[in-house]
């Protein structure tokens, strides 16, 4: 729940500010196990297991996750942590979705 | 010395496993490959000194080598953007992920009686590199969603059904390892609701 009112903050906060908020996506692999990619999630973004499981079958199921949201820099420094654990993540924009 | 049963956690943050002889001498050369394979790409001639001491290399296509292309993927679907990020970070990204595998080598070469005996940071390092192996294997294997009935029928004499073997065995140690953390994350959590 408060992960939910962080993220309408950071909405909120772009929209005064002019930025459009950008997104960090992770990608379907058929390598990568699914109990590693919800650890991964808990380490990185200190997730809830309930909330890494949530994303890890959003990925399984659709293809791709929106993992996180906010800066491009803060989506870059993200997404190279998602590479340096071998997750298959890019950066996009937040309205390129 | 019988076979490993995998990662079992011990008092607190503290995750031990031992290895069979033949065990750990598979993991070091997988170890060792994977850090060769990460090396840096040499380009003396385009290189500018003072940009490599930075970490900003001249490369900033993706590499040719599938499993290399795997393992440090593009981060934009965007050709140029993903370009500019490459490289500022490529020779990065190869060095934490060599790391990783160096520390599980140490582990490895400085265990007595095969123990190993990993702290919260060593063991993400061991999870880091399994998964790099397990990745660049599964390259080779041409592994899909839909590909495990198709290898296990691989017939005994292909030298795939080795590597899918060691494919598989790596990835029930690194499940055995996570059951171990995740537990403890687990119990964290608990403790701080407890408290709040």
């Amino acid at each position: 729940m408060v992960k939910t009112a962080d993220k309408v903050e950071e909405e909120i906060r772009a929209i005064f500010s002019g930025d459009t908020p950008w997104v960090t996506i992770v990608w379907d692999d058929p390598v990568n196990l699914q109990t590693y990619v919800v650890y991964v999630f808990m380490e990185l973004f200190g997730y809830s297991k309930a909330r890494a499981t949530e994303l890890m079958l959003q990925v399984h199921n659709d293809g791709k996750a929106r993992v996180s949201t906010g800066s491009r820099e803060e989506m870059e420094h993200d997404v190279a942590r998602l590479h340096e654990y071998g997750l298959w993540a890019t950066l996009q924009r937040g309205d390129q979705l | 010395m019988s076979t490993t049963e995998g990662f079992k956690r011990h008092g607190d943050h503290s995750y031990i496993a031992q290895f069979a002889d033949s065990e750990k001498e598979v993991l070091l050369n997988l170890c060792e490959q994977i850090i060769e394979l990460l090396a840096e790409r040499v380009d003396h001639g385009h290189e500018d000194p003072l940009a490599a001491m930075v970490g900003i290399t001249s490369h900033d296509s993706p590499p040719e080598d599938e499993v290399l292309h795997r393992l440090l993927p593009n981060a934009y679907a965007d050709q140029v953007d993903a370009s500019e990020f490459r490289r500022y970070t490529e020779s990065t990204l190869r060095a934490k992920k060599q790391a990783h595998a160096i520390s599980m080598r140490i582990h490895l070469k400085t265990a007595t009686d095969g123990i190993v005996d990993l702290d919260h940071d060593n063991a993400n390092a061991w999870l880091g590199a399994i998964n790099d192996i397990r990745l660049a294997l599964g390259v080779r294997l041409k592994v899909e969603s839909n590909s495990h009935e198709h290898l296990e029928l691989l017939s005994p004499d292909d030298p795939l059904r080795g590597v899918y073997a060691v494919y598989t065995w790596l990835g029930w140690l690194q499940e055995s390892l996570l059951s171990a953390l995740i537990d403890d994350a687990d119990d964290d959590a608990e403790s701080q609701h407890g408290n709040s």
